[in-house]
């Protein structure tokens, strides 16, 4: 991020804050009972023939300040507060941050092969190794090793992780006026682990892959969530319309940098990497966005309930997250051959659930299509395509006294599928995929203990990941969490025509292999430690 | 649309018709004023005594059967107050001499004719009538039991281990509840419109307390159609969405307490998936009292209260038994056994106030017909409970204890009910309320 860019953003976010507050003195809203919550806790990950993977501590506090107001009916403003300290890059630095050499690009992922006779190893943390690489990151992949043991404190106040005012105001037809204003999440959809409609927050990844709740590493934007809520009518139960407008400066999902223990796709390599003997850098800019009027993102929102079915039909105007490579004619002015761009987006969506009394379960179907993503490929970097995403998913809830527990188990499985309408033939990603989930959970002891399972298999990279877990709350305070992460499969490799196309690795395999394939000598036993009041 | 006119259609066939013929004022007297003539008594019971092992056998008839164990047992012992009169809203009681004339059942199991409002089957039960237990099965279902809508607010659940008394978790809620239909005192009666779905009582509720917990909000949608399944929705804070649930799983351990969600309020279910069998009635010591005139409360659990309200203590073994008067009262006993066979309850005994319809007291037995819990749900008199409680006619669910007794554990609950309808407007019961007011 360029310094005035930075500036820019800070000023405007202390500006919106203070309007946040300003705007509630002009309410005669008054300060009633505020209420703190939080937590302490550690992480503690171990990455089986590595070592310590994560030693992430985080402190978080979050507050609900209610005001009285003689306009809304309800009126506060709420805040989280988060801090991280991860050890890891202290702890283990052989392995993790700036001093982590690889043998060859994706040792972390694949054995050493004839792609890796023209790409180098990735440089660790760039900014700490090659500043001309650094300058080719910036805004994007330009972490120094601190920013990735202390994540929230940054240029763009992570610590303050969300920050706004929400109110119901009555209307006179006895409709409901709702909105939330300031730093959020703001989630749409109904589908867990992947998103489909769920994307007008970014994402960190470099956190734990795509492992953590979504609720810990969406990245917070500035946004306003206006509702028109207009309760039962002669057709539906409830019915609302809401339009949601992010007018916070654009920020791309967080891949992680290169050298960082979690590095989806291990793109932060791929990205930090260059032609071998000293040639181009693989990236020559980022081209973010600017801040401006018409670079901000919206969207809306029909929502409702008919009978047994819930539904939403919604509509997005977004930039992709996920960073698309346009090749140069050579090296460009920075000595890459790559430019990282952030395509505009047009999604039309919609989600529906139905609870059938016959299988006393519920079934969850969630679509999204879009126009103007931009997927990988061997020639030319990018091509942009419309996509078809969209999930299936079923839940139960099922008591099973012969488990031992009159508590109710749930069994959620899903099946996400991606469907490329444009689809080419030097496109790593198959014009089909799927990746099943099946979530398994129990509660013992008043359900104080509870194990689960989660398993994913992503059908094109023929990859699984089974993540089991057990977790102990002795009491109001304490949780205990203990578990495994393993995977299996990412030995797929992709034609790629600098090696004659010749099926290799790098650079084109990561997409075929996907999250859960790239990510298979990431097997880990992970112990959480949490203390909140 | 076309549901809803129906509805419209009917309930206005059945206010037409049973507007020529009101239940008779003996029948209301019966039903409604039972102590209007006396109260009951028993030999050598009077207020201000109390029950206790060493004379626990001389009253062993005025207890029920799990209560008298506890105190035999040198559990608990139980303190006696007046026996006083709950009488409900004159509301509630106009509605019944106004539409129940002509109330019958249906021919199949949990069927029953169109109703509006009111107690549907006023009349006495007798023991030769094959369907009497379920007639005060629909009896407790359209009680008046919260009145129109109220709120606890708030709602402090804890999870006690009976023999050491630790407290392993403690739940604080907020709950309100609003009937869409069977509406008597508060606008619009009798029904909310619209109302395309026809639910017949909406409740929610949402975590306040613990963190894990926090912010963790459930929407139950209930039908008029007894045989149709609540429509369930939960929104979980970490996930900051709502889930949709299968609800058939009544038997599910709500939250990890000793209740399950078939228990909640005496019974849960439908009233079709119990089999339904009236075996009397008695006079027994059930857990009804005037809260302001409780003498030991609560001062840890809930604090700096703004109307000054304070919890009910619990005491006993393991801090299971409410330290509340029982009096003694006029009361149905109702068996039920669930129609499915793979229940794991075998039978229910539930012991019905008869002047309010609430179930203060329910014993349930295991597959094997040995008894398993003790369920006690404590009746505050809305006239010595909070200011704005006064006059309401409902009787205050004030607290609760659910006692496991093969496992030794318990959840006691302890409440601030407030009966106002602006704590809980229609749009609480919404799923966009859930988003509106998640994290």
């Amino acid at each position: 991020m360029s310094k005035k860019i930075t500036t820019t953003y800070t000023r405007m976010a202390l500006a919106i804050s203070a309007a946040v507050v300003g705007g509630q003195m002009a309410t005669t809203a008054t300060a009633a009972e505020t209420t703190w919550a939080g937590f302490v806790e550690n992480a503690t990950y171990y990455r089986d023939d590595v070592g310590l993977s994560k030693f992430r501590n985080t402190a978080q506090a979050e507050f609900e300040k209610k005001l009285e107001s003689e306009t809304f009916r309800s009126l506060s403003i709420n805040g989280v507060l988060r801090g991280t300290y991860d050890g890891v890059y202290d702890l283990n630095d052989k392995d993790f941050g700036k001093d982590a050499q690889e043998s060859h690009l994706g040792a972390n992922w694949h054995d050493a092969d004839l792609s890796n006779m023209v790409l180098a190893p990735g440089t660790p943390f760039p900014c700490e190794n090659d500043p001309a690489l650094c300058n080719n990151l910036d805004g994007y992949m330009d972490q120094h090793e601190s920013d990735a043991a202390f994540p929230e404190f940054n240029d763009q106040l992570d610590f303050v992780r969300e920050l706004y005012v929400r109110g119901d105001l009555p209307l006179d037809n006895g409709d409901v006026f709702s909105f939330s204003l300031g730093k959020q999440q703001i989630i749409w959809g109904k589908t867990d682990l992947f998103r489909v409609l769920d994307v007008l927050n970014p994402v960190d990844y470099s956190r734990h892959n795509i492992y953590d709740e979504l609720e810990d590493i969406r990245i917070p934007q500035w946004m306003l969530n206006a509702t028109w809520r207009m309760g039962a009518t002669e057709t539906f139960d409830d019915i609302n319309l809401s339009f949601v407008w992010n007018f916070d400066k654009f920020r791309p999902s967080n891949l992680g940098t290169c050298g960082q223990s979690y590095s989806i796709l291990d793109a932060g390599c791929f990205f930090s990497s260059r032609i071998n003997g000293g040639g181009p850098y693989v990236i020559n800019d980022v081209e973010e966005p600017s801040w401006s009027l018409a670079n901000t993102q919206f969207g809306v929102k029909w929502e409702g309930v008919y009978g047994d079915a819930t539904f939403s039909l919604n509509a997005l105007h977004f930039r992709q997250q996920l960073p698309s490579l346009h090749a140069l004619p050579g090296p460009g002015d920075n000595f890459g051959l790559f430019n990282i761009e952030f395509p505009r987006v047009n999604l039309v969506g919609g989600a529906i659930d139905y609870y059938s009394m016959d299988m006393d379960a519920v079934w969850r179907l969630e679509l999204a299509y879009t126009q103007g993503e931009e997927l990988a490929r061997d020639l030319n970097g990018h091509k942009e395509t419309d996509m078809l995403r969209y999930v299936i998913g079923f839940d139960k809830n099922l008591v099973m006294p012969s488990l031992g527990t009159q508590s109710a188990f749930l069994i959620s499985a899903q099946l996400f599928g991606e469907h490329i309408l444009d689809h080419v033939e030097d496109m790593p990603n198959e014009e089909d995929n799927w990746i099943a989930t099946l979530l398994f959970k129990g509660w013992y002891m008043n359900n104080r203990l509870s194990p689960q399972i989660i398993m994913a298999h992503d059908f094109g990279g023929k990859a699984t990941a089974v993540a089991p877990s057990i977790s102990w709350t002795p009491d109001n305070h304490w949780m205990f969490n203990l578990g495994l992460n393993v995977k299996f499969g990412g030995d797929e490799t992709f034609g790629w025509s600098p090696v004659g196309g010749e099926k290799v690795y790098e650079p084109l395999a990561r997409f075929t292999n996907g999250p859960i394939g790239v990510a298979n000598q990431e097997d880990e036993i992970q112990l959480t430690v949490r203390y909140s009041f | 649309m076309r549901n809803k006119t129906l509805l419209t259609l009917a309930l206005s066939a059945v206010m037409i018709s049973q507007a020529q013929a009101e239940v008779s004022d003996a029948v209301i007297e019966s039903s409604f004023y039972p102590y209007k003539n006396g109260v009951p008594s028993f030999p050598g019971l009077s207020a201000g005594m109390t029950i206790n092992q060493g004379n626990v056998d001389q009253f062993k008839d005025a207890l029920d059967p799990a209560m008298y164990s506890f105190i035999k047992n040198g559990d608990t012992e139980l303190k006696v107050g007046e026996t006083t009169d709950f009488v409900l809203d004159e509301s509630y009681i106009e509605a019944t001499r106004k539409y129940s004339s002509g109330v019958t059942l249906g021919a199949g199991h949990g069927e029953i004719s169109e109703t509006v409002a009111g107690r549907p089957f006023p009349e006495e039960p007798k023991l030769d009538d094959p369907r009497a237990g379920e007639k005060l099965a629909w009896n407790f279902k359209y009680g008046y039991n919260w009145g129109d809508s109220a709120s606890i607010y708030p709602f402090y659940w804890k999870y006690r281990d009976m023999n050491t008394g630790k407290v392993e978790r403690t739940i604080k809620f907020n709950f309100h509840f609003l009937n869409f239909t069977h509406r008597t005192q508060h606008d619009p009666v009798p029904a909310i419109d619209p109302n395309p779905s026809e639910f017949f009582r909406g409740t929610y509720a949402e975590v306040l307390e613990p963190y894990d917990l926090k912010n963790t909000q459930l929407l139950i949608h209930r039908f008029e159609d007894d045989t149709k399944l609540d429509n369930v929705y939960l929104y979980l804070g970490f996930q900051r969405r709502v889930r949709r649930l299968s609800s058939g799983q009544t038997t599910d351990a709500f939250l990890g307490s000793d209740l399950m969600i078939e228990d909640f309020e005496g019974y849960n279910g439908r009233i079709s998936d119990m089999n339904w069998t009236y075996k009397g009635t008695q006079n027994i010591l059930m857990p009804m009292y005037n809260h302001n005139d409780l003498t030991n409360f609560d001062t840890e659990v809930h604090q700096n209260d703004p109307d000054g309200f304070q919890m009910v203590a619990y005491g006993g073994k393991g801090g299971c038994f409410q330290d509340i008067t029982w009096q003694l009262r006029k009361v149905y006993v109702l068996e039920s056994d669930p129609v499915d066979e793979n229940h794991p309850i075998s039978k229910r005994v539930h012991f019905i106030d008869a002047q309010t319809y609430t179930i203060p007291r329910t014993i349930s037995y295991d597959r094997k017909g040995d008894l398993w819990r003790s369920f006690t749900i404590g009746q505050a008199h809305p006239d010595y409970h909070l200011p704005i409680n006064k006059g309401s006619g409902v009787s205050i669910d004030d607290s609760v204890t659910m006692i496991d007794v093969q496992a030794n554990h318990c959840t006691t609950a302890q409440f601030k009910g407030i009966v106002d309808p602006n704590l809980s407007p229609v749009d609480t019961f919404t799923v966009q309320n859930m988003r509106a007011r998640g994290k």
